[in-house]
């Protein structure tokens, strides 16, 4: 039987995890630093408790760790995401007032992210960036599907307006 | 429309009618610039290998908390627990001390662990430490109780009144409320009261009636009258016959217009409640009358 206790299980569980809980906070509080520390200390719990904890159980145990955390320490400080600016190089060939439009674009929707609530802009980048299902979502959040369904459709809403300016 | 259409929409989970008709509408258009250009973004840069290094160093060094999961460990511990209840019961009963009573109209034999007898009157109740009897003889009595005391170590009776001490004899011991008498039958016995101590020869008796020492003449016979079904008096108050006569039937007393003080000289029989009730109201002139339980004591004169 394996056991989160043993090194190489414990390693893979880091390694599918980690990058997800850094995003997870990050999208809630806006802050690479945190976020860095909420994964050391997530899984230092982890290694802490290796023995009570199954490796079915790890996932959303570590997420729950991570969301304690900060719960009531960042909710005050306002949140400035910055987006690592993906243009490619196969956008290359594309003309220079596509690009700038483009470029325009994600400013605004940068600004439109920062504006929405803390659940709605981390359930909608989990599922754009990190590309998780809503069931997924759903267990980190620790609610229910319709719930991140919710979240989405008002993320997505108010996106648009934001961003058409409407 | 169904509820939250825009997340469905973005999961592929659109009825074919319902995308067609979200494809009409004039949002369509930015809603999908949206989801394209939101899946192009990307979170800042997280170095895994790094924050793994960080844990490893920090925290592999030292073994985990590892917890050693034993089925038997629990059952080890009730059995542990149940293991000195037991144990300690076992202590605790042992050092409890024998006793044996007897109610009223009641009478009873104890033998103790060097085969002494102890003759229970009615109402009477002695307690004894098996455990410690080798060591030393003491026994607690309440109430009325002849002992034929086996030759051996001081046997020693404690009483609220006094302490009778002897070393091998026959006695019997009367406590009750306002009366101590010791009357010794065989061998000598010391008693032991307000701090004085009496030698008592065989055929002879010590008593003592509401903190009095009283008088008493010899006894008659070798053991107490009581111990043939017999309760004799000398010279003693009313109120303790009456006490007695309590005691051997297990029925109240009541008196009307009696002097109780007044002395008995006489005896009754503790088996037949008529001539027990005759026996006391014949010499002292006084009538009584028996309703159930009850027994109104009267004087001659007078009407119940």
């Amino acid at each position: 039987m394996s056991n989160v206790c043993e090194e190489q299980v414990f390693s893979s569980i880091f390694k599918s995890n980690s990058k997800t809980v850094f995003n997870y906070i990050y999208y809630k509080f806006g802050n690479a630093e945190k976020a860095n520390d909420a994964v050391q200390e997530a899984f230092v719990k982890l290694w802490e408790n290796c023995a009570k904890v199954s490796p079915e159980k790890a996932k959303s145990y570590v997420y729950t760790i991570a969301n304690n955390l900060y719960l009531n320490v960042i909710k005050a400080e306002k949140v400035r995401l910055k987006y690592a600016n993906s243009v490619n190089e196969q956008s290359s060939n594309l003309s220079p007032e596509f690009l700038m439009e483009e470029k325009q674009y994600k400013e605004k929707l940068e600004n439109a992210l920062n504006a929405l609530p803390e659940n709605q802009r981390t359930t909608f980048l989990l599922n754009r960036i990190d590309g998780k299902k809503y069931a997924e979502i759903a267990e980190m959040e620790g609610v229910s599907v319709k719930a991140i369904e919710k979240r989405m459709h008002l993320a997505l809403k108010s996106l648009r307006e934001q961003i058409d300016g409407l | 429309m169904q509820e939250n259409y825009l997340a469905k929409w973005l999961s592929g989970e659109l009825s074919e009618k319902e995308l067609a008709e979200f494809k009409k509408s004039e949002e369509y258009a930015s809603y999908q610039k949206l989801k394209e250009i939101s899946s192009t973004l990307k979170s800042p840069e997280f170095d895994m290998d790094s924050a793994f290094e960080l844990i490893k160093q920090q925290h592999f060094g030292q073994a985990p908390k590892v917890i050693t999961l034993n089925p038997f460990k629990k059952f080890l511990r009730v059995a542990a627990v149940i293991a000195i209840m037991l144990a300690g019961s076992y202590f605790y009963l042992n050092t409890l001390d024998e006793s044996v009573g007897t109610s009223l109209a009641e009478r009873s034999e104890v033998i103790l662990p060097d085969n002494s007898e102890v003759f229970l009157n009615a109402d009477s109740h002695v307690s004894f430490s098996k455990k410690k009897w080798d060591q030393e003889r003491n026994i607690t009595l309440k109430g009325e109780a002849f002992f034929k005391v086996a030759k051996g170590k001081k046997f020693t009776v404690q009483t609220d009144h006094g302490t009778v001490a002897v070393l091998g004899t026959q006695f019997n011991v009367e406590n009750r409320k306002g009366f101590f008498e010791v009357t010794c039958y065989e061998g000598l016995v010391s008693v032991t009261f307000n701090d004085q101590e009496t030698k008592l020869p065989a055929g002879s008796s010590f008593l003592v009636i509401d903190g009095k020492l009283v008088k008493t003449a010899e006894p008659k016979d070798n053991q107490p009258t009581w111990m043939n079904n017999e309760s004799s008096f000398e010279s003693i108050p009313l109120q303790f016959v009456f006490a007695e006569l309590e005691r051997q039937f297990n029925l109240r007393v009541t008196t009307k217009n009696i002097n109780t003080e007044l002395l008995f000289t006489g005896s009754f029989n503790n088996t037949d409640l008529n001539m027990a009730l005759k026996s006391i109201s014949t010499p002292s002139q006084i009538q009584y009358k028996v309703e159930g339980d009850n027994v109104l004591f009267y004087a001659g004169n007078t009407t119940p």
